[in-house]
């Protein structure tokens, strides 16, 4: 904003590395398109802290990370982590194979260090 | 960039035609571009069936569109054999002609000894690396190097880690002792699917090659650019000499000198 009396002055700001989060939107794909059992949010984050458990053991499994949003209907989440803790997470959402003696698996549709470009589909951009 | 590739949808005996129908659709939706199904071969009790492979168009008359291309996925077929003695190396050879209606051509070696008989001399494009036990030796330097000379890829499978925790454990550590030697090299990543849900999205599996000690360049490579590789290879095998790829043209070349300047166009006798 440029009040009267103030210059208009050009200045350029370059910022490196400081997106300390990434966000990421997921979906939970089950065998058939609704399971037996009720998912709510608290289980949501038991799974995924037990597939981290499973992967990177006691240590990955105290990877802060938060679940933003979760819609139980559809089963889409948007979860946040820490830009340093991206690949442990989501190395362990890819491997997670079931829930419950269900066969289940984790559908990362977008990830990104902005959470405003979950907004758009960055995969699909040939929309018919 | 090269498109995406998942070169491993197993298809078993038993595997119904809905099952692997089913597979390739979610391939598609995933984003993969192309697809191989494989059919293994083990020569276990001296029954050698090298089949015919599955055609494709009667498989499917119009394969699925691919997530985001509005293109349809392209089918290909892949010969996996489990070589566990040295005379099976030989039906490979004698049985040539017969893998020739393959795209591509894998071997399982089962032993040291193998292992470096497949990276040297074998006329294949990709050398599994055994996911579902521990490595019985230890993948040594020459024989590596021989391959990635020679072009051939190692292809690690994921889908077992997904099924099982044991399974987990081989397969990260025989990808690590493997990333030892190679250093990220002529690596190809790939499903082994049975089933719709064992398959992951090209990025999950580039970042999960990440896990596996590759760069992120790498482990992007061994989606796109390394399954583009061994398909060329293949069909370098098939040839014998090389591969020519011819674009037909449609329009006629008048046609298209129209809109072009006076200057620009291609000089006639007439002129």
């Amino acid at each position: 904003m440029i009040h009267p009396g103030e210059d208009a002055a050009y200045e350029r700001h370059v910022s490196r590395n400081t997106c300390d989060y990434h966000y990421l939107k997921v979906g939970l794909a089950f065998e058939e398109t609704r399971p037996g059992f009720r998912l709510n949010a608290a289980h949501f984050k038991q799974l995924i802290v037990s597939a981290l458990k499973d992967l990177h053991g006691e240590i990955g499994a105290a990877l802060p990370f938060d679940v933003l949003k979760f819609e139980e209907e559809t089963l889409t989440s948007i979860l946040r982590v820490k830009s340093n803790g991206l690949v442990k997470l989501w190395s362990a959402l890819t491997l997670l194979g079931s829930y419950q003696n269900q066969k289940c698996a984790f559908r990362v549709t977008q990830v990104s260090p902005f959470l405003l470009a979950l907004s758009g589909n960055s995969r699909e951009l040939v929309l018919n | 960039m090269a498109l995406f590739a998942d070169l491993n949808i197993v298809n078993t005996p038993d595997t119904d035609r809905k099952r692997l129908q089913s597979l390739i659709e979610n391939a598609a939706h995933l984003g993969y571009s192309t697809v191989a199904i494989n059919h293994v071969a083990e020569f276990q009790g001296k029954k050698q069936e090298i089949a015919k492979p599955i055609s494709v168009t009667e498989l499917y008359p119009s394969p699925p569109i691919v997530q985001g291309k509005s293109k349809p996925i392209k089918i290909l077929t892949r010969l996996t054999v489990i070589v566990s003695d040295a005379a099976h190396c030989n039906d490979l050879r004698i049985t040539s002609p017969h893998t020739r209606s393959y795209d591509i051509v894998a071997v399982l070696p089962k032993t040291e000894k193998l292992f470096h008989v497949a990276c040297m001399t074998l006329d294949i494009d990709l050398i599994c690396i055994n996911v579902i036990e521990k490595q019985p030796y230890h993948f040594r330097r020459p024989s590596v190097n021989g391959a990635i000379e020679r072009g051939i890829y190692f292809e690690l499978a994921y889908s077992p880690a997904i099924k099982d925790s044991t399974m987990r454990r081989y397969t990260i550590s025989n990808a690590l002792s493997l990333m030892q030697i190679c250093k990220g090299k002529n690596i190809i990543m790939s499903s082994a699917a049975e089933r719709p849900l064992e398959l992951r999205g090209p990025y999950d599996i580039a970042n999960l090659g990440l896990l596996f000690g590759l760069t992120e360049g790498d482990a992007k490579a061994a989606l796109s650019t390394n399954c583009r590789a061994a398909l060329l290879h293949g069909e370098t095998r098939k040839t014998a000499l090389g591969v020519i790829y011819t674009v037909k043209k449609v329009s006629a070349t008048e046609e298209k000198d129209e809109g072009t300047p006076l200057s620009k166009r291609a000089k006639t006798k007439s002129d």
